[in-house]
């Protein structure tokens, strides 16, 4: 004969099941595996009179519990997809009759409390109780759904239709821009297409300072600036493509003045100032931006040419006995 | 506003201006001086030409005058402000595209001051670039879109 396995003690019994039941620990052990499970099943039956009908939640109501009678892993809640019965599970399996027959059994084997028994089982008037109180509460659910939908519905009317009147305001035109008497008109506010007659204009302003319909301002409020022109040249380049700045570039009315021989009172305290500078830090911007230096087309460091053969001074030598003997070979270079 | 600033009102004039000026933020306003937006900017170069003195020389330029720079720094808005260090343009990182010059008017005289700090304090420093401390809620944006660019 096999001996008798406890399940409640999980260990194998050798004496015999008849004595073992009578066990300190068997019963100690049955009677915290009953009241853990009676609890469970105790807020099971709280629901029978009051079912509650709530949102699926995948994390919360995918439970499962253990049915120590059937010794099988049971869902807790039962569900949809959508919506989901709190311990819908639970009641419908304790209602079915392989439950109560595995509790007779268990009852039996392990010698508990015969009044617990009807604890853990589930009459057939209590299953239809819970069964219309479910009715009800999925009604009540779907009201508040209705009302909560309609809520939301009502908020986001409501910011639309308060965007549009934002829009509208925006839209609407201001009042007209006084001026235009200094030649100086600001197109801004008159609506892109708009042909500017010359008759428009009070005052005697070029054409070309009225402004181009296009030009869009991005900032709300600011005031119009007065377009002045592309100024688009294709021959010389300007700031964004790095050309020879302006204050780089020779004047074409440059006379030379003939200095005087000597130091002057200028050049003194010019020197001075100098002196003083050299407290500054040495790497800042410019530092020794000579800003009296006459720039030329020349202001390019020439370093020769090309160097094919021979020693490096010789290329040089012979390259600097050229450019001194021409003179002006730099100049016939450059483009009329 | 240019007998509160001084003017500058030829190519040459400003070449000796960029050239000369040194270890002060050099302020260029291209303008016309009848120009609304240009009197507002104006009035706050003016008020805070004296506080800055230490640390910047302002000074207003025709913009018709001198069509050389105009077309150099592609001025299409009038006002533009642009700022030198020593003969070097010092660009400004303005959170827009144009990094090269102001365009339009400042909010305060503030921004304005706390702008030419930070300029003189970079360009000591040996920047050619800096980031405008200027809350971006109060730089005008415009369009302005250099043609091949």
């Amino acid at each position: 004969m096999a001996p008798y396995e406890c399940s409640v003690c999980r260990r194998t019994v050798f004496s015999s099941r008849k004595k073992h039941v009578y066990e300190k620990g068997h019963r100690q052990r049955l009677e915290s595996v009953l009241g853990a499970f009676g609890e469970k099943v105790a807020a099971a039956r709280k629901m029978i009179k009051a079912a509650s009908v709530v949102k699926f939640d995948p994390r919360e109501h995918e439970q499962k519990f253990w049915c120590h009678c059937c010794q099988e892993e049971v869902q807790r809640h039962t569900s949809d997809g959508n919506v989901a019965v709190v311990f819908g599970g639970m009641l419908a399996h304790l209602y079915r009759p392989e439950h109560s027959k595995a509790v007779d059994k268990y009852w039996w084997a392990h010698h508990a409390e015969a009044k617990l028994k009807a604890r853990f089982v589930i009459t057939q008037d209590e299953y239809e109780r819970f069964k219309s109180s479910v009715t009800k509460a999925l009604e009540n659910y779907e009201e508040t759904e209705d009302a909560l939908i309609k809520q939301v519905a009502g908020q986001i009317r409501e910011a639309e239709q308060s965007r549009m009147e934002m829009l509208r305001t925006i839209l609407e035109p201001g009042a007209p821009p006084a001026g235009g008497d200094d030649g100086v008109r600001s197109s801004s506010q008159q609506p892109p297409g708009r042909i500017i007659s010359p008759a428009d204009s009070e005052g005697p302003g070029p054409s070309n300072r009225q402004t181009l319909p296009h030009e869009a301002f991005v900032m709300a409020g600011a005031p119009p600036l007065t377009f002045i022109g592309q100024q688009v040249a294709s021959d010389k380049g300007n700031v964004h493509t790095g050309a020879l700045p302006p204050w780089m570039s020779p004047d074409e009315d440059d006379a030379g003045d003939p200095q005087d021989i000597g130091p002057s009172i200028e050049d003194f305290l010019k020197h001075k100032e100098k002196m003083a500078l050299k407290k500054l830090p040495p790497n800042r911007v410019g530092a020794n931006f000579d800003h009296s230096a006459p720039t030329d087309e020349g202001w390019l460091p020439s370093f020769g040419r090309v160097w094919n053969s021979g020693r490096r001074w010789q290329s040089r030598h012979q390259y600097k006995k050229e450019a001194g003997t021409k003179g002006g070979k730099r100049k016939r270079m450059e483009p009329p | 506003m240019s007998f509160l600033l001084p003017k500058l009102s030829s190519k040459r004039a400003v070449d000796h201006v960029i050239k000369t000026t040194a270890e002060v933020v050099l302020v260029l306003r291209f303008g016309r001086d009848e120009d609304s937006v240009c009197l507002q900017l104006d009035d706050i170069l003016a008020k805070t030409s004296h506080d800055l003195s230490k640390m910047a020389a302002i000074y207003l330029v025709d913009v018709d005058e001198v069509p050389v720079y105009r077309q150099y720094f592609d001025i299409t808005y009038i006002p533009s402000t642009v700022f030198f260090f020593n003969g070097q343009h010092m660009k400004v990182d303005y959170g827009s595209p144009d990094h090269t010059k102001f365009v339009g008017s400042f909010k305060t005289k503030q921004d304005f001051i706390d702008l030419i700090e930070v300029i003189y304090r970079g360009a000591m420093r040996g920047k050619l670039i800096v980031r405008s401390p200027i809350d971006p809620k109060n730089i005008p944006k415009y369009d302005l879109l250099y043609k091949g660019v």
